[in-house]
């Protein structure tokens, strides 16, 4: 895999003397028209050596330009190129942002301001991954992390996040203690291999094209990131006494103090733009685990038609609200499964802005269906966002499926094999949707599938 | 079957229905969790104290502590027997007053709770009992606490049974074919907690160790191809011209590099 080309970060447009909106007719002209002055050959016999260096590094940066602005694709990738460091120049550095001129395929992430809801597997064994990679993937990135959970406390979901595999210049600042005992890598003495001793061992090159973390399922989060973060936990057991008198209200109560401690933080610390004196912004992610489920208080999922049936939309409806105006973005997970009204997920999908549906294969009978043998499960793709336009990009990938070995949490893209008969074992071929630069270390955890999934 | 049963704790839902009757079933979880001498609690509220009670002997009779909602659920009487705060105040004081070791608290039967309490009370009290042992920094280190359900399936509709069905640990649903009953189980496993490095060597027939001067012995013995380490010096030392290489490997989208994960094709 070759390292992505880096793009020096000259301005081909004033290179060439035109307009950035100019059409390529007119930059063809204008390339014409200077290739005439500098060519070396067109030059005057008494002009100084210093002169005539000058005029060919001009040309040949003529040239250079012509051959980026003059082709179609790159044209293009390099006007997005531009339009990304100008509202990077302007909006906050360390944010994900999501742009408008930038088509669904080209950007990667979740969207500032935005929720990804994810509809949980029936036993609850999938989903809790993508929660608690999400929730890693901020603390890598010194992000501050809100955990919302009426289920477990949110100080145990930190300790079970699973550990990030890093290059191995940030790994030696943790594992300090670990390399103090080891002998450094040119002393390790081989006694059967020892012709290759010396040669160096394998790195991840300097030139990362990767976005994003990729973690290892099986190990957990070194405890020295946990408490270098900044984290806020709701846990709502300890929020809300069980004698409280339930006033009749639209909101559960349960509800009701999770939407006032999210906004208590967000304005607290500075994510709504009230704080000025913060120069380094920061982005809040929020987690909110089982989100609907009895636990919460909320009883759509014990009754058709509870008596609290919008509680769940308009606390969404409200915690949209809040995510727009603030850096933040936020992470549900809701066992849809459970709730009995299916006009409510309607309801509850028309409110998030992406939504991805688990579904495992176990207890199904899909569970023996030869072509999902290899695979734990399928990912629906419910909805994807659309933001700041009419229409969404849809792309063509509609089939998706995981697998979680030991350390892997692999998304792929399912092929129907030609034909399906019971004698043919390994006929569904494996492969790996369009995607970002979320493919990485094999042994990392990855989702190879929609880059909407790059958290 | 039993053991397995009340061994993970935490809520154990016993579904059964007219034509399989679940109570047997819970009376005789309730025997095994005597028998190994946990303290034992019992929710009565569908049959009375008596009813429950026959079939035990006197010493297991002894062990179990009664709570009885069956004679009396609304406490006309105003006995001082009664219990406050209904069935679920009982519950949790039975969790508060626990001490250090293992306890099993039988409800017979959650379907008589779903119609008396809304469905979401009724979970939040179930999940904060039955996890209760999992609470970091409390002071008092309380065992393992098991919940025993008895559920009956055709009360109710599928929401209440999904509800609880999702918040238990372990879920026994009853059914069989004329006249052979057969219990359906499900377990969900709690997530795998990382164990340390085992030690594959220990819990053999055989010896596996090395001692001392028997690992001593290993290290000094001379390989048949082995060099000498001067020699092996002379081969290492770096030829004059051969620069010093890095080697970059960005790992394809294929690759796993995942040594312990056994290969796609291996039909193990």
């Amino acid at each position: 895999m070759m390292a992505a080309e880096q793009m020096p970060k000259k301005d081909w447009y004033s290179i060439l003397g035109a307009d950035p909106s100019a059409n390529m007719s007119d930059l063809k002209e204008k390339y014409q028209k200077l290739v005439l002055m500098y060519h070396p050959d067109k030059q005057s016999t008494d002009v100084s050596a210093g002169t005539v260096e000058e005029c060919v590094q001009k040309f040949i940066e003529i040239d250079q330009a012509w051959k980026i602005l003059g082709n179609e694709e790159t044209k293009r990738e390099y006007d997005l190129q531009r339009c990304e460091d100008d509202l990077r120049n302007i909006g906050p550095v360390d944010a994900q942002v999501y742009l408008e001129e930038m088509s669904w395929n080209e950007g990667g992430g979740l969207a500032i301001g935005t929720v990804l809801l994810i509809e949980e597997d029936k036993y609850n064994i999938y989903s809790p991954l993508l929660f608690k990679c999400f929730l890693a993937e901020g603390i890598v990135n010194g992000h501050t992390l809100l955990v919302a959970s009426a289920k477990e406390d949110p100080a145990n979901i930190l300790q079970e996040l699973p550990a990030p595999l890093l290059d191995d210049n940030s790994k030696k600042e943790f594992d300090e203690d670990v390399y103090n005992h080891k002998t450094p890598e040119s002393n390790i003495k081989m006694k059967i291999a020892w012709r290759y001793q010396l040669l160096p061992k394998m790195e991840i090159g300097p030139v990362s094209s990767r976005f994003g973390h990729y973690y290892d399922a099986s190990k957990r989060i070194p405890q020295e990131l946990i408490e270098a973060s900044n984290w806020h936990g709701f846990f709502l057991p300890e929020k809300i006494s069980s004698t409280l008198k339930v006033e009749p209200c639209s909101l559960t109560p349960g509800y009701i103090k999770l939407l006032q401690f999210i906004q208590n933080i967000i304005s607290e610390e500075g994510f709504d733009g009230s704080n000025p004196q913060k120069k380094q912004r920061n982005v809040l992610r929020i987690g909110i685990q089982n989100l609907g489920s009895p636990l919460w208080g909320d009883d759509i999922c014990c009754a058709e038609n509870g008596s609290n049936s919008h509680s769940l939309t308009k606390f969404l409806y409200v915690l949209r609200g809040l995510l727009r105006t603030s850096l933040s973005a936020c992470i549900i997970t809701m066992p849809t499964h459970l709730i009995q009204n299916k006009a409510i997920i309607a309801r509850v999908t028309n409110l998030s802005d992406i939504v991805i549906g688990l579904e495992s294969f176990i207890g199904s009978e899909r569970e023996t269906n030869p072509l999902y043998k290899d695979y734990h499960g399928l990912i629906h793709i419910r909805q994807i966002p659309r933001l700041n336009n009419l229409i969404c990009d849809e792309s063509d990938v509609k089939d998706l499926a995981f697998k979680l070995k030991r350390k892997l949490f692999t998304i792929e893209r399912l092929h129907l094999p030609p034909d399906l008969s019971d004698t043919v074992s390994r006929s569904s071929k494996q492969d790996l949707a369009e995607s970002t630069k979320r493919l990485g270390p094999g042994c990392g955890m990855m989702a190879g599938g929609k880059k909407h999934l790059d958290f | 079957m039993l053991d397995s049963l009340l061994s993970l704790g935490g809520l154990v839902l016993l579904r059964d229905s007219v034509e399989w009757e679940g109570r047997s079933l819970l009376k005789a979880l309730v025997k095994k969790s005597a028998l190994c001498g946990e303290q034992v609690h019992i929710l009565g509220c569908e049959v009375s104290e008596e009813e429950f009670r026959e079939g035990f002997d006197s010493d297991i009779n002894n062990r179990l502590v009664y709570h009885d909602f069956f004679r009396d659920p609304l406490n006309w009487s105003k006995t001082e027997e009664a219990l406050p705060g209904g069935p679920l105040g009982a519950l949790r004081a039975i969790c508060k007053r626990t001490d250090p070791g293992p306890v099993t608290i039988a409800l017979d039967s959650l379907s008589w709770l779903l119609l008396h309490l809304p469905c979401t009370t009724l979970c939040q009290a179930l999940h904060a009992v039955s996890h209760q042992d999992s609470c970091p920094g409390d002071s008092s280190p309380v065992g393992k606490v098991s919940v025993l359900g008895l559920l009956h399936e055709e009360l109710h509709g599928p929401g209440p049974v999904g509800a609880l069905s999702s918040l238990a640990q372990t879920e026994v649903t009853l059914g069989g074919t004329k006249g052979q009953a057969s219990a359906h189980i499900l377990c969900r496993r709690p997530r795998q907690r990382p164990t340390d490095q085992v030690d594959p060597t220990t819990h053999l027939t055989f010896n596996l160790h090395l001692s001392k001067k028997e690992r001593e012995a290993r290290d000094s013995l001379i390989l048949p191809f082995q060099f000498s380490s001067e020699k092996q010096q002379a081969l290492l030392r770096p030829r004059p011209g051969q620069a010093t290489s890095h080697i970059f490997y960005e790992p394809d989208a294929y690759d796993d590099l995942d040594q312990e994960d056994p290969d796609d094709d291996l039909d193990i």
